[in-house]
Formats: structure tokens, sequence, C-alpha cells
């Protein structure tokens, strides 16, 4: 009789141990999918900014911030191009509040794309932000730390970027 | 980013056949995607399959009535729903399902139990003291957690899933459409500068909706407003509520009795003013934005949805909740105040943009696009299992 029901148990705690790995599995897949969406959606707003300051008669040094950021934005991987995504989201809002005021004039249909865009930006990174703070929750639940069900995955971090208000 | 035609699949928890603002929150967004060219499919309790009207309506079964909020909701769970639902989601090859409050026990919960694939989630209620929910939070978690993105309808529906499940949610409000609205007849606070027509509108026979309090501040606003005219929509039975007011008084009271969307619109743009007396258990409060929007001034308690629905634009004035004698007081005030009127109407039609569809469907749409990347068709759960498919990732 004990020895059933320490089966059971035995048997009850894996299926706990792989229900709750394949929950942590899922959260990383989450927060890997945020983050490509989020990628493609700097990606696009580093294209956008380049033409923005080909089309734009911009000031000198305005353009150079700008056509500086979206190069590395460009070029770089992800750890090095946190200032750079910072100082985009800097001159390009500058920029929607000089060509709102009327101080600068942008054609309109690449100042639609770059609102429309900047949206999609802030949802997504909120988005791409919960499901980073979800995996950070669970992992430091005990279960998991004792029992080592993150495996090798690296914590997904959080750029400062990422909390500026665009 | 996306500019093909999706397939979309959404869950309704609340019986179709009966009227609430979840219902016609998913009507409006299925019906606005389909415009756009997308495929959507609903599926939801029904009590009367045979009253289908709408291709796109899939019925999952009759709902049953549980208390909910204050409320009865008509609600639908079960082995016979699960399956339906399973079935559903494997007839449909969705890319994406987009369920609402799945937070409940409901096919919205059973869909996320089921599924597996790009899933977004809409919660709607603002219930901070739903205990029964709050204990089975640890059980529902992961089910929720399965959802590659939550939205919110409000602050106050962020704040209850920070507090039922820990976890955050992008806030998208509720819609409606404004051009129906804009185009009404009347022109609210403009129509006629000697009447004193204020209106209410809901279930008047529930006490959280207000209309005790409102009928209580009555007798003060008759003495300082003679020509006072409090118009009543929505379902019930008047004499129920009116039983307790003084004859001289209930003289002032007219019922419409429910309301068509057209007839609504044509109520709201008729009034001087419009006052939601609601005591509590709002999370959004879309009749406020439909009065804004078709340009009737509003007065509403001061409880937490209201006063964040109100906050941009000052398009509203509120009361203390509860608070007949400050009703009574707001109600003079503004009805003496002309100028003030037509400068809240006039705020008011320029706030409620942000609640049009166009708008509110296009986030939906950037959340959408962020919960599908990565994701192929949606799938029900043993289906891809890890023994009878490879891994895609």
């Amino acid at each position: 009789m004990t020895i059933i029901a320490g089966v059971l148990l035995v048997l009850l705690f894996t299926w706990y141990l792989s229900f709750s790995a394949a929950r942590l599995d899922r959260l990383h897949h989450r927060v890997e999918t945020s983050w490509e969406h989020l990628d493609a959606l700097l990606q696009r707003r580093a294209a956008l900014a380049l033409e923005i300051s080909h089309q734009t008669d911009l000031d000198p040094a305005t353009d150079f911030i700008l056509m500086q950021s979206a190069y590395v934005s460009r070029e770089e991987p992800i750890v090095d191009r946190n200032d750079a995504e910072r100082s985009l989201s800097e001159s390009l809002k500058f920029l929607r509040e000089s060509a709102r005021s009327g101080e600068l004039t942008i054609s309109v249909r690449l100042l639609d794309e770059l609102t429309a865009l900047t949206e999609k930006i802030t949802l997504a990174i909120s988005i791409h932000l919960e499901a980073v703070r979800s995996v950070s929750k669970l992992r430091s639940r005990r279960i998991y730390r004792l029992f080592h069900l993150a495996g090798k995955a690296k914590l997904p971090r959080i750029y400062s970027f990422e909390e500026d208000s665009l | 980013m996306i500019d093909r035609p999706l397939r979309i699949g959404m869950v309704c928890p609340y019986g179709w056949d009966i009227p609430g603002g979840v219902q016609i929150h998913v009507r409006e967004l299925a019906e606005h995607f389909i415009a756009q060219g997308h495929y959507v499919s609903v599926i939801a309790p029904v009590s009367d399959e045979e009253s289908i009207t709408d291709p796109w309506l899939v019925s999952a079964g009759r709902p049953v009535p549980i208390p909910f909020n204050g409320s009865v909701a008509r609600v639908l769970f079960g082995p016979i729903a699960a399956s339906r639902v399973r079935q559903w989601i494997v007839q449909g090859e969705f890319d994406l399902l987009h369920m609402h409050e799945p937070g409940i026990p409901s096919i919205s919960l059973l869909a996320c139990w089921a599924a597996e694939g790009a899933m977004v989630g809409t919660f709607h209620a603002s219930t901070p003291k739903m205990r029964a929910i709050a204990s089975v939070g640890p059980l529902i978690e992961p089910m929720i957690e399965k959802l590659s993105a939550r939205i919110a309808v409000s602050e106050m529906a962020q704040a209850t899933l920070n507090n039922l499940y820990g976890t955050e949610a992008v806030v998208i409000p509720n819609g409606i459409d404004t051009t129906r609205f804009r185009d009404a007849k009347h022109k609210g606070a403009g129509s006629s500068p000697t009447a004193a027509r204020i209106g209410f509108l809901g279930r008047f026979e529930e006490n959280r909706k207000g209309l005790p309090l409102l009928l209580e501040a009555l007798p003060k606003i008759v003495k300082a407003i003679p020509n006072v005219e409090l118009v009543v929509a929505g379902p019930g039975e008047p004499g129920k509520v009116l039983a307790k007011v003084d004859p001289q008084v209930a003289k002032h009271v007219k019922f419409l009795g429910r309301l068509s969307e057209e007839e609504k619109v044509e109520f709201l743009s008729g009034l001087n003013l419009y006052i939601a007396p609601n005591t509590g258990g709002e999370s959004f409060g879309i009749i406020l934005a439909e009065a804004m929007a078709s340009g009737a001034p509003v007065l509403a308690s001061n409880i937490p949805a209201f006063v964040d629905l109100l906050a941009k634009g000052d398009a509203g004035v509120t009361f203390q909740s509860e608070d007949a004698g400050d009703l009574a007081r707001k109600v003079i005030e503004l009805l003496g105040n002309r100028p003030r009127l037509l400068q809240l109407a006039e705020n008011g039609v320029a706030a409620a943009i942000r609640f049009d569809w166009g708008s509110v469907a296009t986030q939906i749409m950037s959340v959408y696009e962020v919960a599908m990347t990565g994701h192929g068709k949606v799938a029900v759960g043993s289906e891809n299992a890890s023994w009878k498919k490879g891994r895609e990732r």
C-alpha cells in the first residue's frame, strides 16, 4: 500500500516537474517571438529614419544624430545598440514634435508612417516586457531553481531603451 | 506588416442572444475585420440556435446562468462544449484565436486550454472583490500564460488582471462607431436651448446602475428646474422603481423601454445632459463614450472607470458616487449654465474619436501581429504534441 502510494507520488511529482518545465518553455518561446517582432519593427524604424533624413531639410546636427543612430541600429547586434536605439527614439520624438508645431516640414506620408510605427513599437515593447517579466517571475520560484528547469536558457534582459517613452 | 487576409477565430463566453457589452464588442470587432477582408468566425453559447442569422457565428451550445459580478452571467462549460470548441479550432484553420474574458470558467477558458499557437485575450471585467476567482487564480494562471498577448479594456480591468493573476496587459479601449453617432438627427446640448431633458440608459432594475439614486435626487432637481424631464431607456419594469417616488415628481419621468441601436443614437443626441449614476461594478462605461460621440454632455459618478474614461479632454463632469445631494446640485448647476453644456458637448465629440473602431481595431491588429510572430496555424493541444510531430522552433 505504502509502495503504491509512494510510486503514485513520484509519478505525480514527475508530471508536475514536466508540466512546470513546459510552462517555462512556452514563456521563453514567447519572449523570443515577441523580441523577434520588436526587432523587426526597430529595423523598420531605422530604415524610416534614414529615409526621413534623406528627404527632409534637417539641420546638420539632428541629421547627424539621426543617421548615425539609424546606421548603428541597422548594423550592430542588440547588446551594442541600446544607446543608438535610445537616441533614435529621442530624435524621432523631437522630429514629430517639431513637425506638429510647424517648425519643420516632413512629408505627410513619412510622418504618418512614423506615427503608426511608433504606436506599434510602443505596443510591441509593452508586450515583450510583460513576457520578460513573466519569465523572471517564474524562474525565481523555488522549484524552478532547485531542479534547474530553465536549463541553459539565459535569463532575458530588459534594455533601457525599452523603458523610454516614445 | 500584415498584408494578407487573416483567419481569425473569436471566442465570446457570454450567451450571444443576451444583450451585453462583451457581446456587442465581439460583434462589432468581427464585423469590422470582415469588412476589411479578413475571415472571422465567432463561437459563442447560443440559447436559440434557430435565431442565428450571421454566417460567421458558430454555436457552442446553450448557456447556463451563473451569478457573476452583480448580474447573472450566461456562460457555458463542460465536456460537450469542450469538444465543440476543439472541433471549431480544428476546422477553422485559424491564424490566431482571440479569447474574450478568458479568466472566468467559460468556453474562452476551454479554448485557451485546448489550443496551441497564436492567442490573444481581452479582459473586460473589473471585479476587485472576486474571492472565488482569486482562490482558483493559481490554477488558471498557467492557462492565461498561454496567451501570447493580453489586452485590458481599461486601467481598471488591467488592475484586476494584475491582482488576480499577477500579469500585465496593454490597455486598448472598447470601440464604438463614432460616425453613426455623429450623423445623428439632433445635436445634443444645442438641440433646444430651453428644454431640460436629462437621460439615463441601462438595466435600471439593477441597483448598481444607479437609477434609484437619480430618483432620490429628482425632487430637488424638479424644485429648481420645473420643466426638467427625465427620460429612462433600457429593459425593466417601471412600476417597481417608481413605487417609492412622489407622484408629483414621477410625472417628470418617462420610460422608453428597450431601444434599438438606431433609437439609442436618436435618444442620446436629443439629451441636454446624460447621467451615469452607477455605483460600481463598471469596468469601462461604453455608454459614456457613446453619449460623448453623439454630443450629449455627460455627468457621471466618480467611480474609477468613469473618471478614467472622462479624464482626457474635459468631456464630462463627475459627482460624488452614491451622494444624491451632490448629484442634484451638479445637475442644477449644469442645466443652468448653457455655454458650459455646449463646451462639454463639443469636447466630448472630439474626445470620443479615440474610441472609434478605426483606431481601436488598428491597435488590436498590431497586437495580433505581435502574437502571430513565430507561430503557424492554431492547432489543438494533442495534435502538435512533441511525440507526434517534431518541434517547430
